[in-house]
């Protein structure tokens, strides 16, 4: 018996003709669509290189004028950056502790009835899809002025992020320990605790901390609609045109990120 | 100690699962389910734990019949009834010890186990569990990083911890070495002796079936097809299990 080759659907010589020449046509066009959309990303933001290369003398001089900065003003920026860190601790706090019941009851494996799981994935979704900015405004308002509207606002906020993290972690955690405990007679809360917990804490944490990392450059600019921290701090130097506590503030602000960025990241390297 | 009576099933597509299904397993004996896939075996060990309801029949774990039961109180008779899996289903963060303690959680009250861990006795108790199985050594490493057969020894320690009456095996050698398999199956012929369980085990090893079963209950298109003493069963007997699948 001979053995004929036959050509593979994978060779590019079997799909000569009309495929082959339906697929360049197609590749062209999604190019052109492609390089269409980067254009009217231009236009739509009116975008003027001209202007920032006329314009680098003002920039210039508003450096110069920050530089050296003042760091005389280093004691009176300790509580706005306190209350920056803590804004972001709080919030954070807060998200978790509304977020863990609310992804149980948003996790598709773990959720006691429909209702309840579209009625948690509602809010889920709506306090994410509020940005946070939005948040503070509607808390600034009803509150008051402060850190404290700052951090419910991240707080709020951060209930969306959780809960739609920790109820994916939930939905993708093994179910063979749990279905043993169930099965060992173990009650609910026991199989929550010795089975559920251990199991998903490390992913818990891990989320919880990249989302304390996150909320501390949220509060920063959370400052700048009146939610107190260094944000606010930041904001007033600038429109008494005091450019060197301006420079020195964005040296803390940026000591206070990377350092919560690092520490979020060798922890969440321990937990992994 | 275990008894069925008339055990039928039909899922709600209209396949007949089980159908007048009765085997009895005493304290101290070890009773090997074989049968082909799809024959019913794993349904069998489901209704008896009653992850599936039956359509009709009696299960009396001595004198408790489970089929009538619903809730706390089916929580409760469940205390008397272990199952091990294929796979150990051990909680991989938690320590060797603990996950051997969680088998007597449902012993203890809910807000005691919740917020005050383990009780010191549990604790002190799966020690002595994890020596039954020759774990002593491990009670401090992380489930996780324990291999198969190990792993399995520490489910069976902690079907122990749960104090049964009656253990279940769902084919618990099946994702182990020919060494690990023939070490577990010697454990439970141990543990059925010397703490008189009546332990009822799915396999699909026939050679472990003669090497270690009191009895044997063959299973074909979920009805008995024999129910014998080890000596008694015919290699023929055996054979006509997996052909009837293969037809």
């Amino acid at each position: 018996m001979s053995v004929v080759a036959r050509p593979q659907a994978t060779d590019p010589r079997a799909g000569g003709g009309w495929g082959s020449a339906l697929t360049i046509a197609m590749r062209c066009v999604l190019i052109l669509i492609g390089i269409g959309v980067a254009i009217q990303t231009f236009i739509v933001v009116e975008a003027r290189p001209q202007d920032l290369i006329t314009g680098i003398h003002g920039m210039a001089d508003l450096i110069w004028r920050a530089i050296p900065p003042d760091f005389s003003k280093l004691p009176a920026a300790f509580w706005p950056t306190l209350q920056t860190v803590d804004i972001a601790l709080f919030g954070t706090l807060v998200g978790i502790i509304i977020a863990l019941p609310l992804a149980l009851l948003a996790a598709a494996n773990m959720t006691p009835s429909r209702f309840a799981y579209y009625a948690a994935r509602g809010i889920i979704g709506f306090t994410r899809a509020v940005p946070d900015l939005v948040w503070a405004l509607l808390f600034v308002t009803a509150v008051g002025l402060g850190p404290f509207p700052g951090g419910l606002a991240l707080g709020v906020h951060s209930v969306g992020m959780l809960g739609r993290l920790f109820a994916e972690t939930i939905e993708q955690m093994d179910m063979a320990p749990i279905h043993a405990l169930q099965l060992t007679g173990a009650r609910r809360l026991q199989v929550f605790g010795h089975g559920i917990i251990p199991t998903i804490l490390p992913s818990l944490l891990g989320i919880s901390l990249y989302r304390l990392d996150e909320n501390i450059r949220s509060s920063l600019v959370l400052g700048f609609v009146g939610a107190g921290g260094i944000g606010f701090q930041l904001l007033t130097a600038m429109n008494l045109f005091q450019y060197q506590e301006v420079s020195l503030l964005l040296i803390i602000i940026f000591v206070v990120v990377l350092t919560a960025e690092r520490i979020s990241a060798a922890l969440r390297e321990r937990l992994a | 100690m275990l008894r069925v009576r008339g055990l039928s099933l039909r899922y709600p597509n209209g396949k007949l699962a089980l159908l007048d299904f009765a085997l009895t397993v005493e304290a101290g004996e070890l009773v090997v389910v074989l049968g082909g896939n799809g024959s019913g075996k794993s349904t069998l060990l489901k209704c008896i734990t009653r992850t599936l309801k039956p359509n009709a029949g009696e299960i009396w774990l001595g004198n408790t019949n489970l089929c009538v039961l619903e809730g706390e109180k089916l929580r409760r008779a469940r205390l008397e009834l272990a199952m091990i899996w294929q796979q150990a289903s051990l909680v991989r963060r938690s320590s060797v010890l603990t996950n051997v303690a969680t088998g007597a959680l449902g012993r203890h009250s809910t807000l005691r186990t919740v917020f005050g861990g383990l009780p010191q006795s549990e604790l002190a108790a799966a020690r002595g569990y994890l020596g039954d199985v020759g774990l002593t050594d491990l009670a401090a490493q992380r489930a996780g990083t324990l291999s198969g057969g190990q792993a399995q020894r520490v489910a069976i320690a902690r079907s122990l911890a749960q104090r049964p009456r009656v253990l279940l095996a769902d084919e618990p050698v099946a994702s182990l070495d020919p060494e690990a398999s023939e070490d577990i199956m010697r454990l439970l012929q141990r543990l059925a002796r010397s703490e008189r369980l009546a332990v009822l085990c799915v396999l699909h090893q026939v050679e472990l079936a003669y090497s270690y079963a009191d009895r044997v209950i063959g299973i074909r298109d979920g009805r008995i097809a024999f129910d014998l003493p080890r000596a008694e069963v015919s290699r023929d007997a055996v054979r006509r299990l997996y052909i009837s699948e293969a037809a």
